[in-house]
């Protein structure tokens, strides 16, 4: 291996730096785990160790009530948004490149560039208005605005693939008499599958993470854990909010192995 | 539709009537007409952006000719899909599906056409017999050496018996052994099938070998079609005799004309029969074109056509090839086999005697 003429590693203050940037990362987690296992009634003095606070989170029925909403929402919203980003990315790559092409990625792209805050007051405005004509004051709002802001998550990984993915595959797939249907399904989707799991995994974490929109478009009875716990926050806070979060970690980490395996395993 | 789907025992025929293709501002295909006959091996060569693979997609169905008109067996394919056509494409870069077993891939179009489950089966087992991967059906085709993916592929593209297999310089990616045997097999495969083969190659040896005729290429229109030995021994303008093989080019004046043959007279004052393609008509300066093989040096003597002084003798092993300078300053070059072993009998500024076998002189078209 060549050394390159700029080795970062060997510059004055970068074991520093790494270190700093670790423990900036990773102490606060490992402070929040170790802290859920607390026996203490505060969230901030150690008493010992006990799995009591994940027993208490688990019979908690206004968590169990707001954990089964989380997932119905992530679930339903990381399906429709990975439906939609597939649309989208099927719909920008396989095209020749036109003028406004880079805006379109704006559009599709625009709730990671819109303030959170911003597109939370304005689907407050628009759904109550909604919810008065139609009467209908359930989920769905909260589905719709989810699934709006997780497409751009799905979005990135699919394109991403389409776009070092070979065409003359899907041009072999014509010549060989398959109908663009057919390319579709037997070429495309089963070469594009890793990145759709990808992109529906990121939109289903980014759903049952979001607090902002979340806590602007729900209604009276529809908190999520996210929002449970914030609201908790005003309350007393117990290190119930810490065991809730250490389970919210330990299945994210989860996803993320499970997704690292299955790609392993296909190549 | 169903009609041009249905499977032929014999090659089809592809007519190309005055095809222009144009992309933006670039003219890539330049008024082409060209017939290819039912079960020919058909070349089309020339140098990277002349339009041949072009030509090519607009047979298979990937480009639409912005002019004039694709025919199969004389029925207008020019506006139907690629999966419409039965035509099939054996990829440059193979294009082999990498998700799918050997198997899986050889028998991908019957699948499309809907064929059975043991038609497809029977045909993908005898394409691996004709391929020579028996037993490797199960393998993913990842795992295949380069020469054995280029036969999945042509296994693939053969399986569905199409009319017309088209070849994209297939060979182009195996090494040079690999690239000859490649060479026979596709001759043995084309005699075997009787399907129409249409190539494209920028190899020159590669269009010689395995061609029954050839269309030479450049900038986007046909300079020549004929068989390797019209093309090769009977050029008809400079780009054919220049792109084909080591030439000469001799400038001359034309003495006589009779039937298609006709005296010219060289710079160094000998006068030598030349024959010309059928629409030249000589007259006045005219160019001729001599191959190196076709001349012999030896020492200067009343025989002798040309004389010059040898710049450069390079030996190749089969044959030692002369540099000789003309005494009117021209660049010739004769190659001469090696019968025996032992010099040449000539070195570097002999003056020497050039000789021409008969009848070895043609006149080109400008």
């Amino acid at each position: 291996m060549f050394k390159s003429h700029f080795d970062i590693r060997s510059q004055p203050g970068f074991g520093l730096i790494t270190l700093f940037t670790f423990f900036a990362l990773y102490l606060p987690i490992a402070a929040l785990v170790i802290y859920s296992f607390n026996g203490a009634e505060s969230l901030s003095r150690w008493d010992g160790f006990s799995a009591r606070w994940f027993v208490a989170a688990w019979q908690n029925a206004a968590v169990q009530d707001a954990a089964i909403r989380s997932l119905v929402i992530a679930i339903w919203a990381a399906f429709l948004a990975t439906i939609a980003a597939t649309m989208a990315a099927l719909a920008t790559t396989r095209t020749t490149p036109y003028r406004g092409l880079t805006f379109k990625y704006a559009l599709i792209n625009q709730p990671l560039m819109v303030p959170e805050i911003v597109t939370a007051v304005a689907l407050l405005i628009v759904f109550s208005r909604i919810k008065v004509w139609t009467g209908y004051s359930g989920l769905g709002y909260l589905v719709v605005a989810h699934t709006a802001f997780c497409i751009p998550f799905a979005y990135l990984p699919i394109r991403a693939r389409l776009e070092s993915m070979d065409l003359t595959l899907e041009r072999a797939a014509a010549d060989l008499y398959a109908t663009r249907w057919q390319t579709f399904r037997h070429v495309t989707l089963p070469l594009l599958r890793p990145a759709v799991i990808a992109g529906f995994m990121l939109a289903f974490v980014i759903s049952l993470d979001d607090v902002v929109i979340t806590e602007f478009v729900k209604s009276g009875g529809q908190d999520t854990l996210p929002t449970y716990m914030l609201g908790q926050l005003r309350r007393e806070t117990t290190p119930e909010i810490n065991a809730i979060a250490t389970v919210f970690l330990a299945l994210s980490t989860a996803l993320v192995v499970v997704f690292f395996f299955i790609n392993r395993k296909k190549q | 539709m169903t009609e041009t789907r249905t499977t032929a025992a014999h090659g089809g025929a592809i007519g190309m009537h005055g095809i222009k293709k144009w992309f933006g501002n670039f003219q890539a295909v330049d008024d082409v007409t060209l017939d290819i006959r039912s079960n020919e091996f058909f070349t089309l060569l020339g140098p990277s952006g002349c339009g041949k693979t072009t030509l090519l997609r607009m047979i298979a169905g990937f480009e639409l000719p912005t002019e004039g008109q694709v025919l199969l067996d004389g029925v207008d394919i020019s506006s139907l899909l690629p999966n419409q056509r039965p035509v099939n494409t054996v990829f440059q870069n193979y294009a082999l599906f990498p998700h799918l077993t050997v198997a899986e891939n050889i028998g991908f179009g019957l699948k499309m056409l809907g064929k059975p489950r043991s038609e497809i089966d029977s045909v993908v087992k005898d394409m691996l017999k004709l391929v020579h991967l028996e037993g490797r059906g199960g393998n993913p085709v990842t795992q295949l050496s380069g020469g054995q993916q280029q036969r999945v592929a042509l296994a693939r593209a053969l399986a569905p018996r199409p009319k017309v297999l088209l070849l994209d310089e297939p060979l182009s990616a195996l090494d040079l052994k690999l690239r000859k045997s490649m060479q026979m097999e596709l001759k043995r495969l084309q005699t075997e099938t009787g399907i129409t083969f249409v190539f494209v190659t920028h190899d020159q040896e590669e269009a010689l070998t395995m061609s029954d005729r050839i269309a030479v290429m450049s900038t986007g229109t046909v300079r020549q079609v004929g068989s390797p030995w019209d093309i090769y021994d009977r050029p008809a303008e400079r780009f054919v005799a220049d792109f084909i093989g080591e030439t000469n080019f001799l400038e001359a004046e034309v003495v006589a004309v009779s039937g298609d043959r006709a005296r010219v007279r060289l710079s160094s004052g000998a006068e030598i029969p030349a024959t010309f393609p059928a629409d030249v008509t000589p007259g006045g300066k005219v160019t001729v074109v001599i191959r190196p093989e076709h001349a012999q040096v030896g020492t200067p003597s009343p025989a002798s056509v040309l004389r010059g002084i040898i710049r450069e003798i390079v030996y190749l092993g089969t044959d030692t090839h002369f540099h000789i300078r003309l005494e009117d300053g021209t660049t010739f070059t004769v190659r001469q086999q090696n019968a025996r072993s032992g010099s040449c009998g000539f070195s570097k500024d002999d003056a020497v005697g050039i000789s021409l076998s008969d009848d070895v002189a043609q006149i080109l078209r400008d």
